[in-house]
């Protein structure tokens, strides 16, 4: 009992210092997970087995870290292939960055769309779908939403809606596959799912809805994004897309890595080979190939969330061995009973509700043992929750500014660029947004699987 | 021999602390800055005025925003961020100005050429002046003058490491009521022109 209250009180510590932002938040949830490792574990528990058990550093030894043979693991604690595939997956991305991949990438589209407003708008909502299934949101919105902007000055139109959608779609195309968000990394990597697991179940969900998305945000956006017009030969002037590559070799270079990470997590079912693995190989071919710009993109990698994701998964272990998390689960499970409508529907919708307003990152990872209580063993059932989980966490997100990292940096790129975007705008056009992918999410889980069940 | 002056005038609400900014400003023939920074900033970056406005000298609202890698999306402090950084920009280029806020007295403290005040005035008067320009009561109009000062004192002191209005923080600090509006700017007036005096006697 003194140990649930003590894992208890140092979680919800930490979320009240993450929120309040007074300290950096690498540093609180080190200092909690380190807390949780004395307190909990070694002065209430007097169990060192849990703690090494969530420091979980043996895990990093066994083969079935690094391919699965059919194999599976029961873990808990420091999920080391998240932040492994995490840390991979950033040094690949400022590798491309480094190249000038993404700014050739957002030009190129821009260009071949003839720099017409509404055809880029549309082009840019589908790229940064795209693009987040496979990139972290943040590296996709800081180089759209500066693309948007400088586009909008040339063109003379108003950036705030489109950056808007981008920041949606970025989120939604996120909630794809399972490396695009990190809930979904944690998801796939806890319950074992594969890349294609999540394409078939969520990435289907992700799909319908953007159509509605698209056209949702086309209806209520298109008299914004009325451009003042520009001649064709300002159009002309414009740089080539090409310009923007700042070494040819280093670009092809990266785009082998990149259609090479994208093979390995597409068939990494059939491969059996892990995401750690998948990060660790494509993080070394970068490294190699950068040659003398290494420390350039090491000093990109976001070490911060790395160290971040260490200590969240110490405190969630914490909640987790000392069997908080199960008295949640069944309180939602005496709740729902049988009706597993109930149960999805909560889950979808609280997942929502809460990742608009708190990080869902601590959420995700919280919830994750919770849903594998609530399935007690019914496989069938633990998926159908996993995929709830996941498109809550992914989608709701997008209905407030600081719901997610995408609408931190997007919103933060507008006001820089003199266009500050307030809750009452942001929430006016991608609450709305949010609700229809929530509902959508919500009938596609009951119809799909729960009917099923 | 330089001969770049920069004014930062900090001010209580309705102390006559614009007014006074302005005269100093005519008196000296100097650019006068206030609201309509944001104006310049807005035509410079092809920004959105009116959505500038909303954000300007408001205290950030940390419930409402979140730091992500460094990147934060308060409004509030990117647009004082943004005016900071345009009145460096002012500064550097060896433009003399007058300043109303903004944490000028803090901002372009590496200056020697600003000079810092604080402007105040009796409690009675500033609510008089309120009830003129307003039309409103008195009890309104001091709901106004402490909700503007409480947040001018948050915005001050979130961005400065000087206390807003404390006496330190400034070059001279002066209660404008026992001298009224122009005499007070004009006992200011009267201090630059020996700050300058000296300041290029000792050059």
């Amino acid at each position: 009992m003194v140990a649930q209250i003590t894992a208890i009180v140092i979680f919800i510590v930490m979320f009240i210092l993450i929120i309040t932002e007074k300290f950096e938040k690498h540093y609180i949830t080190l200092a909690c997970g380190l807390l949780t490792l004395v307190a909990v574990f070694g002065i209430c528990m007097q169990d060192f087995g849990a703690m090494w058990d969530t420091i979980n550093l043996k895990s990093i030894f066994t083969l079935e870290f690094w391919h699965t043979s059919g194999a599976e693991s029961e873990s808990g604690g420091i999920d080391w292939a998240t932040i492994l595939f995490l840390g991979g997956m950033m040094i690949m991305v400022e590798g491309m960055a480094r190249v000038g991949f993404f700014n050739w990438l957002c030009r190129r589209i821009a260009k071949m769309v003839n720099y017409q407003t509404i055809p880029i708008f549309l082009a840019f909502m589908a790229m940064s779908f795209v693009l987040a299934m496979f990139i972290d949101s943040i590296t996709v919105i800081l180089f759209l939403a500066s693309v948007t902007i400088e586009l909008a000055r040339l063109l003379k139109f108003n950036p705030v809606p489109m950056i808007m959608s981008e920041i949606f779609c970025a989120n939604l195309g996120g909630s794809a596959t399972m490396c695009g968000d990190p809930p979904n990394i944690i998801i796939g990597s806890n319950l074992h799912y594969s890349f294609m697991d999540f394409v078939k179940n969520t990435g289907v969900a992700a799909l319908i809805s953007f159509v509605f998305i698209a056209l949702y945000f086309y209806l209520i956006m298109k008299k914004d994004l009325v451009s003042t017009g520009v001649s064709q030969e300002e159009i002309d002037k414009m740089p080539s897309p090409e310009s923007f590559i700042t070494d040819q070799k280093g670009f092809w270079v990266s785009l082998v890595i990149f259609i090479c990470a994208v093979s390995l997590l597409v068939s990494h079912n059939a491969t059996g080979l892990t995401v750690a693995f998948i990060g660790v190989l494509v993080a070394l071919l970068t490294l190699i190939t950068s040659g003398k710009h290494i420390p350039e993109v090491l000093k990109g990698v976001d070490y911060k969330t790395l160290l971040f994701f260490t200590g969240l998964f110490v405190v969630v272990g914490g909640l987790e061995k000392t069997g908080v998390l199960e008295i949640i689960a069944n309180f939602i499970s005496k709740i729902c009973g049988d009706n597993y409508y109930l149960m999805v529907t909560i889950i979808v919708w609280v997942s929502g509700i809460a990742s608009a307003f708190i990080d869902n990152i601590p959420f995700a990872a919280t919830m994750v043992p919770i849903i594998k209580n609530l399935s007690a063993g019914n496989t069938s059932l633990l998926s159908t929750l996993a995929w709830s989980l996941a498109m809550g966490t992914d989608v709701g997100g997008s209905a407030t500014p600081i719901g997610a990292s995408a609408n931190v940096v997007g919103t933060s790129a507008a006001a820089k660029a003199g266009h500050p975007i307030g809750w009452g705008e942001y929430c006016k056009k991608l609450a709305p947004a949010t609700v229809i992918v929530m509902v959508i999410s919500t009938i596609y889980i009951c119809l799909r699987y729960v009917t099923h069940l | 021999m330089s001969q770049q002056l920069i004014i930062a005038i900090s001010r209580e609400f309705a102390s006559g602390g614009r007014e006074i900014a302005h005269m100093l400003a005519e008196k000296f023939q100097l650019n006068y800055y206030d609201r309509n920074l944001l104006d310049e900033i807005a035509e410079e970056k092809m920004g959105n005025i009116d959505r500038l406005r909303q954000f300007d000298e408001v205290p950030k609202r940390s419930f409402l925003s979140r730091t992500v890698r460094g990147i934060s999306n308060s409004p509030e402090e990117i647009v004082a961020n943004i005016q900071f950084e345009y009145l460096q920009k002012k500064a550097e280029s060896g433009e003399s100005f007058v300043i109303v806020g903004r944490c000028a007295d803090e901002v372009l403290s590496e200056y020697s050429c600003l000079m810092k005040f604080f402007i105040f005035a009796d409690e009675e008067a500033k609510i008089q002046r309120i009830c003129q320009s307003r039309h409103v009561s008195e009890e309104e109009a001091r709901n106004i003058m402490n909700r503007h000062d409480k947040h001018r004192r948050l915005y001050h002191n979130y961005y400065c490491c000087n206390q807003w209005g404390e006496a330190k923080g400034y070059d001279l600090t002066i209660n404008a009521t026992p001298l009224g509006i122009e005499e007070t700017a004009e006992f200011l007036a009267a201090y630059v022109r020996k700050r300058r005096r000296d300041f290029h006697a000792g050059e």
